[in-house]
């Protein structure tokens, strides 16, 4: 096996909910590159690392604003990174913060950089509306048309339907389903119930409500001065809704399928802005230079699957990297499966039990096992803290570490499922 | 040695290159504008010339204008200088109409800085060029030395892009980049200063080309485009338009000069009577002008050249003596203590230079302050265009927050601006120690504690400093350099560098209560007070010291500086320099009652927006009003001979060496009047005697605290002045 990639520390902003039309974003203000920003200034800070040692900046962003290609690049100078030091910007859509991480990886081992500080960010408040190819058209038009006539000739061909925006990312090409609708399929697919989904939400709700109580994420959290008026500094995650119960849960109507459906708002991921980022090298470059890393990445695993299915790309990649590194499910001290729907972590549960779904589907002899719900996303997850697409893989890898940490375990196994039909695992050591 | 070379080529294209042998800039002086009205003559008679380019041989540098120096000379001399002042102008004025009337086409060669009557001289050129070299830049500042433009600014400028367009220029003095200069149509073309042989020659064959010439002289017309007739019409084209924009101007300049400044007032009687003259007559008048200006007018003058120079001495001065080899390290990384009021501010002129700042406070309440305040100052130059919305953003990113000494590391330099307590200050200095690298400068902002003291508890006293920055730190220009006991000559050397670096002007001052300004500032405020006590009417001690040129009055400052602040510093320094200190009850008493100033809205005033009005709520804590024989005048001599005698001590104890630099450092950081020169050459000018004199007989009515100082007995038997010192 590889070497170990060293983990030196990782931090994150807050995740606040994202500018809906009744209330504007705490960070809604703030665009997805001027979060990264300043993860990066404060995670230099916070390690007293020189940004001269540094090889790269890789970011991972899945909506890219418009203002900002290769945000990574403008994301770093804008945090003080010198500027011969290079970036890029890198997209697998939700896994984009954890791509990020295991290009580093992948970089560092060939021998093309020692050090990487790499992370994700996104600013779901300030998804990019555009207009239609027929709009378009009308302005190319216009611009081309020199004579007053021919500027009338354009301006006729104009129709208010042609305003009609489009929105990115909420439709996935490959199936016509809009992602909420892929969860519904594996509730149906498993008969997962409103109510199970609804209990998962509760769970993750209080669970992420005593690990804020308890001053858990304090130690992930850089506190963010909010611009453009920076008349306050936010350092809590905002997404928590204290003292949830199922009743209060129960009251939601279905927001995909209105009529039949059984994911409601409160039992899928919240959509959020912030940004998260960590540095890594090799273990060995570590000790070298005496630091104590919070822990290290040893394996990683993507995987593909049918896109109306997506939320089980979970279990397709956890597959391979149990292949490849020899290991039992039941050897991971804990578990993330990334909230994008309570159904679908539900239904990654259920096909990583059923010896017949692995066999059909993963040509294994027998099932992945049993998901301890004990060590599965113990302090909450993208449906209490949020999941702003591009940062959470980096979250999710960060907070394992200083959890297994925090419980003195070792092992931990990272999952995420990606829209477009595939899935993330990532094996994590704690020392 | 000759200023001036001339190369003609084969085409019939002449260069006349200005470069001044032994200097760095190009200006005129007697010497200069002789030899320049010869090389005119010489090319004068040049039959094969076609075209003349006037440029400059040095780098950045067309032509900075006229030797002040000389005029400063001028003004030094006894008597009547209305005869020099006259040969001065009607050289310069009939050297340049002679360029004006030369048989070709002349085109001034803007690359770089061209000012005063470098840009004169480019006004009497047929054609300007002007570059887009970063210091290229036009202006007239004379206005600022308090004399006009007197070799046909007003004249030729007002006629080539207009009244409206020329009056700000003139009157203002500010300076306007080749863009605005294009714009203007005070330059004809703008071109590319790397390929100025190329550009040059283009414009050349251009005006050479009758048809091609019109072109570029129709564009100069201000009245062309709807726009243009319109605004000349109204604006200049009719009498009724004339008069409003003449009253307007006056308007304005009354506002800005307060009356103290005769030159923007002469400027506009000067463009008004010559308005539609011809240029002839025109110079005539400017020349009546100018020279009833500077004799009329002559210590104002005077006082602004004084002021000129000494600027410019101390931009030259690193403040100590440093090896020849020594290389002053570059501040990459800062850090800031405390983002209260001045440190926000603080942290805002690091963003602002570049220079990435971590602001420390103990809440993050108190750092969302720092970086209010700091936005708060962006938004204003955001407004102003000064600064694009994305260069905001990036310069914003150049501030940090923490709690923590997290980033503290890396910083070159740190600034401790927490609250004014020494026991706190000691406290956080060892903290701070224990975080920085050995060779980080660390400085403190305390406006009155010994920079010594906090010394004596620190690891490496040598490499700490004061760094007393004025309120508010965006406006005010002048930064106090403190030398603690044990405080090293590198490290004065670095502030000095830095302070420079971030556009201030470093005094270096020695450690006592105070240190210069506020100890000098203080006792006159208390004197203020005092007057209030003894029964006069405080809205006329305002006024009066208002009108004597300070920018306020000393309770419109306390209002300003907040009356919480400024009474804890005028504490600090009755308990440091005893009886002569005292500082009026009253004034504890307001600050018990919750009255803090400006900040709150509330204090001996109240203030809504920009107006403010007496607060009859304070008028319980004040003594009562009763009637005395205290005239405007000696209102004005206890104030201001307060200051006298407490910078006298400074002198006297070297908390300051040069006289110039402490009248420097009274003007920038208190406003003290520039038309006066300065609180010493008010002084002298008065006469030590007299000030003297007028002291003692304050000081047998009032008490000790008017008995002049040593220093000023000395000088006053010696009959010399402060200057002379």
């Amino acid at each position: 096996m590889a070497e170990r990639i060293a983990i030196i520390d990782g931090v994150r902003t807050p995740f606040c909910k994202s500018t809906n039309p009744k209330v504007p974003g705490v960070l809604g203000e703030m665009q997805a590159d001027d979060l990264g920003a300043h993860v990066v200034k404060e995670l230099l800070a916070k390690t007293g690392f020189d940004a001269n040692d540094l090889d790269e900046i890789i970011f991972g962003n899945v909506i890219q604003p418009p203002q900002s290609t290769n945000l990574t690049r403008i994301l770093a100078v804008k945090a003080g990174v010198p500027e011969r030091i290079p970036s890029y910007t890198v997209n697998r859509n939700c896994a984009s913060g954890m791509e990020s991480v295991t290009t580093g990886m992948n970089k560092i081992l060939a021998g093309y950089a020692d050090v990487i500080l790499a992370g994700g960010c996104e600013s779901m408040s300030n998804v990019p509306i555009l207009f239609g190819k027929k709009m378009i058209d009308i302005f190319m038009g216009l611009g081309k048309a020199k004579s007053l006539s021919a500027k009338l000739d354009v301006i006729s061909k104009f129709r208010p339907a042609f305003l009609a925006p489009v929105i990115p990312g909420l439709l996935d090409p490959l199936c016509s389903l809009q992602m909420g609708q892929t969860a519904e399929l594996i509730s149906k697919d498993f008969s997962i119930s409103r109510l199970e989904q609804d209990e998962f939400a509760m769970m993750s709700q209080n669970r992420a409500e005593a690990a804020r109580a308890n001053g858990i994420f304090e130690d992930e959290i850089v506190p963010i001065p909010v611009g453009p008026k920076y008349t306050a500094v936010q350092t809590e995650d905002d997404g928590i809704r204290n003292g949830t119960d199922l009743k209060g849960l129960q009251k939601l109507r279905p927001c995909f399928d209105r009529l039949a459906g059984t994911v409601t708002p409160a039992n899928c991921s919240q959509i959020t802005d912030g940004a998260a980022g960590l540095i890594i090298m090799r273990e060995s470059k570590a000790k070298a230079m005496g630091l104590t890393p919070i822990g290290y990445l040893t394996d990683y695993a993507y995987a593909g699957l049918a896109p109306d299915r997506m939320g089980l790309g979970p279990v397709y990649a956890t597959s391979q990297i149990l292949e490849r590194t020899g290991k039992q499910l039941g050897d991971f001290d804990l578990i993330e499966i990334n909230e994008a729907f309570a159904a679908q972590v539900i239904g990654c549960e259920r096909a990583m039990a059923s010896k017949e779904y692995c066999q059909k589907y993963l040509g294994r002899a027998d099932a992945i096992g049993v998901v301890d719900r004990d060590k599965l996303n113990v302090n909450g997850g993208a449906i209490s803290l949020g999941h702003p697409v591009g940062a959470t893989g980096t979250r999710l890898i960060i907070h394992t570490l200083k959890e297994l940490k925090r419980r003195k375990k070792q092992h931990g196994l990272v999952t995420l499922c990606i829209g477009g039909g595939q899935g993330t695992a990532l094996t994590l050591e704690a020392e | 040695m000759s200023a001036f070379k001339i190369e003609v080529n084969d085409n019939g294209v002449a260069k006349l290159i200005f470069d001044l042998p032994g200097e760095k800039v190009n200006k005129f002086s007697k010497d200069v504008m002789i030899e320049l009205g010869e090389k005119i003559a010489e090319l004068k008679s040049n039959t094969s010339i076609k075209v003349l380019l006037v440029m400059s041989a040095k780098e950045g540098i067309f032509i900075a204008g006229a030797d002040v120096g000389e005029i400063q000379e001028m003004l030094n001399k006894e008597g009547d200088q209305s005869q020099e002042a006259r040969d001065l102008i009607t050289r310069g004025v009939n050297t340049f109409t002679e360029l004006e009337n030369l048989p070709f086409p002349t085109v001034a060669v803007i690359n770089g800085a061209c000012m005063g009557g470098g840009l004169e001289m480019s006004l009497a050129c047929t054609y300007r060029v002007v570059t887009d070299h970063k210091k290229t830049s036009l202006g007239l500042p004379e206005v600022m030395l308090g004399i006009l433009p007197g070799w046909g600014g007003t004249q030729r400028l007002p006629k080539l892009i207009g009244l409206v367009n020329a009056m700000p220029l003139i009157l203002t003095g500010k300076k306007i980049d080749a863009k605005k200069a294009f714009k203007l149509k005070i330059a004809d073309a703008i071109i590319a200063a790397e390929f100025i042989d190329e550009k040059i020659a283009e414009f050349v064959d251009t005006i050479l080309d009758d048809k091609k010439k019109k072109k570029i002289l129709s564009k100069r017309n201000t009245t062309k485009g709807f726009m243009g007739a319109t605004q000349n019409f109204l604006l200049e084209g009719n009498p009724l338009g004339k008069n409003v924009v003449f009253s307007k101007a006056r308007e304005g300049v009354m506002k800005a000069s307060k009356g103290h400044y005769p030159a923007p007032l002469a400027i506009l009687d000067l463009l008004q009577d010559t308005y539609g003259m011809s240029l002839k007559d025109g110079l005539k008048r400017e020349t009546e002008a100018f020279i009833k200006l500077v004799t009329t007018h002559k210590s104002v003058v005077k006082s602004l050249v004084h002021i000129f120079f000494t600027d410019d001495a101390v931009k030259k001065d690193i403040g100590v003596k440093m090896p020849d080899d020594y290389k002053v390290p570059a501040v990459n990384h800062s850090a800031v203590l405390g983002a209260g009021v001045m440190g926000g501010g603080i942290a805002w002129l690091f963003s602002y230079k570049d220079i990435p700042v971590r602001l420390k406070d103990v809440n993050w309440d108190g750092v969302s302050k720092g970086f209010e305040a700091a936005q708060d100052i962006y938004k204003v130059l955001q407004k102003k265009r000064k600064l694009k919305p994305t260069q905001v953003n990036m310069k914003m990113h150049k501030i940090s927050g923490a709690l923590d000494y997290s980033g503290f590391k890396s910083s070159d330099v740190v600034v401790e601006a927490i609250v004014e307590n020494m026991g706190i200050k000691k406290t956080v200095l060892q903290e701070l120690e224990g975080e920085v690298s050995n060779d980080a400068l660390i400085c403190s902002n305390t406006s009155a504690l010994s920079i010594s003291e906090m010394q004596s508890v620190m690891k490496h006293p040598e490499r700490f400093i004061g760094m007393h920055f004025f309120n508010p730190v965006n406006r005010m220009p002048l930064v106090e350099v403190i030398r603690g006991e044990k405080t090293s000559d590198e490290s004065v050397a670095k502030l000095v560098s830095l302070v420079k670096k971030l556009g201030k002007t470093p005094i270096v001052v020695g450690d006592c209560a105070g240190f210069l300004v506020n100890r000098i500032l203080i006792p006159s405020m208390n004197e203020g007070m005092y007057l209030l006590e003894e029964g006069c009417d405080l809205e006329e001690i305002d006024k009066t010291i208002y009108k004597f040129g300070m920018p306020m009055g000393p309770f419109t400052l306390a209002d300003e500086v907040g009356l919480d602040v400024g009474y804890k510093v005028a504490k600090l320094l009755e308990e440091a320099y005893g009886d002569r200190m005292r500082v009026p009850e009253f004034l504890g008493k307001i600050v018990e009652g919750g009255l803090l100033g400006k900040k709150m809205g509330k204090g001996i005033y109240i203030h809504k927006g920009k107006s403010r009005t007496f607060n009859e709520g304070v008028q319980k804590f004040l003594p009562a009003k009763k009637s005395n024989s205290i005239t405007k005048e000696e209102m004005v001599d206890r104030f201001v001979f307060t200051m006298v005698n407490e910078a006298a001590r400074c002198l006297e104890e070297k908390v300051i060496e040069k006289p110039a630099y402490l009248d420097l450092a009274m003007i920038y950081g208190t406003g003290f009047p520039p038309f006066h020169g300065g609180l010493l050459k008010y002084a002298d000018s008065v006469g030590v005697t007299n000030v003297v004199e007028k002291m003692n007989v304050l000081a047998q009515k009032y008490g000790k605290r008017f008995e002049p100082c040593e220093l000023l007995k000395s000088l006053a038997k010696d009959n010399k002045s402060f200057y002379d010192l």
